[in-house]
């Protein structure tokens, strides 16, 4: 079990992704609390490009940041497995490839935000609030969320 | 960016308990995230991220599912029950 996720460890995945050209975006309930959602959580999650290249350099930065991968373990992530959950490093981190009701990389990529550095989703339009009510009851997904009230017209 | 907090339910993940919000429990929550917004975000991560040992869950480094669904079935299957990781319904 790694140690608590804490800011400088937000700043590391920040500043070795990006040296790498890791495209990613923080989200669920970490990505909730980086927009002042307040709440509690143990690990943070980021949503993954699932391309190849895009998996090799998570592989490189993860093992940067100091992740013990197996070459089995680098592979799956390289290809870009749904989701992967990583206990075996500096902290806890889950890799999620594939979230639940979103369409594309690109889609939620479009939707981000940036709090310092940090890029963030989800973000859920006011016309998703119906759909994302649904998944909150039916606990498809593990967090609540956070809506955008831009969208919201008069 | 103005943003607000998906209110109407609350969902319990301990007791799988869903139930209407309260209008008063609703006001006291966006009071909370008010607070926490203007909190630097140093600081709202050093309040926000903690780490208690879950059983099952944390006593493997690695792993990994060829889908979300297989991680919840999975969940449901392997953890016990207060951790909440179940589905309310």
């Amino acid at each position: 079990m790694g140690a608590r996720f804490d800011y400088a460890q937000a700043e590391e995945i920040r500043d070795v992704f990006a040296r790498h050209g890791v495209r990613y975006l923080f989200l669920g309930k970490s990505g909730a609390i980086l927009l002042g959602f307040p709440d509690t959580t143990q690990d943070a999650d980021v949503f993954v490009e699932r391309t190849m290249a895009n998996g090799l350099a998570l592989v490189a930065a993860l093992r940067e940041l100091g992740f013990t991968l197996t070459d089995a373990e680098a592979d799956e992530i390289a290809r870009g497995k749904d989701f992967v959950q990583l206990k075996n490093g500096p902290f806890d981190l889950d890799l999620v490839f594939a979230p639940d009701g979103i369409e594309t990389f690109a889609d939620a990529w479009r939707r981000r935000v940036e709090v310092e550095g940090l890029p963030d989703i989800e973000l859920v339009r006011a016309d998703q609030i119906n759909q994302a009510y649904e998944r909150v009851v039916k606990k498809d997904v593990r967090y609540r969320f956070v809506i955008d009230m831009a969208s919201l017209e008069a | 960016m103005a943003v607000s907090i998906l209110g109407g339910v609350v969902a319990n993940r301990q007791g799988c308990e869903t139930r209407p919000m309260a209008q008063d429990e609703l006001h006291d929550w966006d009071a909370e995230f008010e607070a926490a917004a203007r909190r630097p975000l140093r600081t709202r991560m050093r309040y926000a991220f903690v780490r208690t040992y879950k059983p099952v869950l944390d006593d493997a480094t690695y792993r990994s599912f060829d889908s979300l669904a297989e991680y919840r079935a999975w969940c449901e299957a392997n953890l016990p029950s207060w951790l909440g990781y179940g589905r309310a319904v």
